[in-house]
């Protein structure tokens, strides 16, 4: 989280600088997306136009521009573990924790991310995701380096990592729109999308927005229970269960 | 039509998980068995987190096992007295067990314990039906009379200290026989997920020499109560009780239950028993050689602390 906070924090810093002759203006197709029963995936819309700043005393703002939409889910605490054989048998025998680790994190870009700026810029704006994996921990940098390496793919291989360097498409010269479709597995919490406008290789502006996935409904209700009543939970569990099979008892006179 | 599991936190299609439920629900009913080692495996091996999968199956073989109790409680063949001791017992087992489970959870190692459990024990009980029945089906080719066991034969876990009269089982024996196996199976079937009952069937007939006309209702008397106790610890201590995914199970359970009651009719004793052995054979060298093949990915990942971030 202190991450994303700086991430944000830098990128108001960015804003106030005068030097940019361009501001974004960002939108996005919903705030809110509402995990009902029957939740399975939602598709996510960004619009964006790049326009003059205000006062620079320009009309129109002269591109190419080049986009980058970061959108980052809810940070827990990952662990990677790797098997080795022990006695013929594979067990876990190593593993590296990496904490404030993003539960999602996608790249919509409108060219390749090699085209559009160096490996430095990727990094230090925490645009590549291997980025958040460049972190002190107490395995020493070496196994984190191999094991960060390792969660990132496993990630993707779920589907909660991407980069896609055609996500982004320019309707006109200055404005543009990205698709993202959220798994029906992703996070709950609160996301973050950070968007950047390159030119030339250079940083011109950038935005944030927020937006929350969360439970409602009776899905908020029971993952709340569990947390909040446990034990009254727990009961409820039990009782249902109680029922159930007098009821089928009941029912086919068993 | 997808369902959104809340505690599992994933979408799975409705219709497969009654299916799995009736599916497994049918065979509990053909070998009158809890079905549980056969449910927390297969919800595993279809993606459902293993903590998720085994504190479920707990709510749903509770449900499996009560219509089976009550059953056996009207017609009075459940000897409450034993059941008793085997539940207190049974409920300070699974308070290990929970604990076990979440300590192994934390170290990584909770899947190894759960893989190498189910080998352990679905291997020789596998293994033993299977010599038993095979011998039953071969004396009956023969044409040999086979002739019921004796269960009032003595042995000498009956002379330990603390001697209980169980009357309506017809015993007078020590009690830490009774508590070891209760322990045992709160332990084993809170870590893994299963009633136990393909444990304590065995266990009473050939150690406590309990006569067979309460074996059945004593058992499921006691898996009842102890899985209910290990689903309350498990929805305390873990937070993985997924409501709606043990409620699916259930409801599959119970009807598949009383279809394979009706079809375990037309089979015999012995080739039941054969089959059950093999089925149960089959899921321990399932769990066997994925601890020893060579995994397709030496690395995997998991979220630390209870659920992960909400």
């Amino acid at each position: 989280m202190r991450r994303v906070l700086a991430a944000v924090l830098a990128a108001l810093l960015l804003l106030v600088t005068p030097a940019a002759a361009q501001r974004l203006i960002t939108q996005m197709s919903s705030d809110t997306i509402e995990i009902t029963s029957s939740f399975d995936g939602e598709r996510l819309t960004f619009f964006g136009q790049i326009a003059p700043e205000a006062g620079a005393g320009l009309d129109t703002v002269q591109g190419p521009y080049q986009v980058v939409i970061t959108v980052i889910g809810p940070t827990q605490t990952r662990v990677a573990r790797e098997k080795s054989r022990v006695f013929g048998v594979w067990i876990n025998t190593d593993q590296v924790e990496f904490h404030n680790f993003p539960s999602y994190f996608h790249v919509l870009s409108s060219a390749r991310l090699r085209d559009i700026t160096d490996v430095t810029t990727l990094t230090t704006n925490h645009i590549l995701p291997e980025s958040y994996t460049v972190t002190p921990t107490s395995a020493g940098w070496w196994h984190t380096a191999v094991f960060g390496r390792q969660l990132v793919r496993l990630m993707t291989e779920e589907g909660l990592f991407g980069v896609q360097e055609n996500g982004v498409q320019f309707l006109s010269n200055n404005f543009y729109s990205a698709r993202l479709t959220l798994p029906s597995d992703a996070p709950p919490g609160p996301y973050l999308a950070l968007t950047y406008v390159f030119k030339n290789g250079e940083l011109v502006a950038r935005r944030s927005e927020g937006f929350a996935v969360r439970k409602i409904g009776f899905e908020r209700f029971l993952a709340l229970s569990a947390v909040q009543y446990p034990l009254a939970y727990g009961v409820v569990c039990v009782l249902l269960a109680l029922a159930t099979g007098w009821l089928g008892g009941v029912v086919f006179r068993r | 039509m997808q369902v959104y599991l809340p505690i599992a936190e994933l979408s799975v299609n409705l219709f497969f998980l009654v299916g799995i439920g009736g599916a497994v629900g049918f065979l509990s009913g053909l070998f009158g068995v809890g079905g549980g080692f056969l449910l927390t495996p297969l919800l595993i091996f279809s993606g459902v987190p293993s903590s998720v999968a085994v504190a479920s199956v707990t709510g749903q073989v509770v449900a499996a096992s009560t219509s089976g109790a009550l059953a056996h409680y009207r017609r009075g063949a459940i000897d409450l007295h034993l059941a008793l001791y085997l539940v207190l017992s049974g409920v300070l087992g699974a308070v290990g067990g929970v604990a076990a489970f979440s300590l192994l959870r934390n170290a990584g190692q909770l899947d190894l314990v759960i893989s190498l459990g189910f080998l352990i024990l679905l291997g020789s009980v596998g293994i033993m039906m299977l010599i038993e029945s095979t011998r039953a089906i071969l004396r009956q080719r023969q044409g040999v009379v086979v002739r019921e066991r004796l269960p009032n034969q003595h042995n000498w876990i009956h002379g330990l200290p603390m001697r209980v009269r169980f009357k309506k089982s017809r015993l007078y024996i020590s009690v830490l026989p009774v508590l070891v196996i209760g322990l045992f199976i709160g332990f084993v079937g809170s870590l893994l997920g299963i009633g136990g009952g393909f444990i304590m069937v065995p266990a009473l007939v050939y150690l406590l020499r309990v006569p067979g006309n309460v074996v059945i209702g004593t058992s499921l008397a006691q898996v009842v109560a102890m899985m209910g106790a290990t689903t309350i610890l498990h929805a305390v201590q873990s937070q993985s009780v997924d409501i709606l995914l043990a409620f699916c199970l259930m409801v599959g359970g119970t009807i598949g239950a009383q279809f394979g009651a009706s079809a375990g009719k037309y089979l015999r004793g012995e080739q039941l028993r054969g089959l059950l052995a093999l089925l149960v054979l089959a899921v321990a060298i399932r769990f066997g050689l994925s601890l020893v093949l060579t995994p397709a990915d030496p690395f995997s990942m998991a979220v630390m602390g209870p659920g992960g971030l909400r």
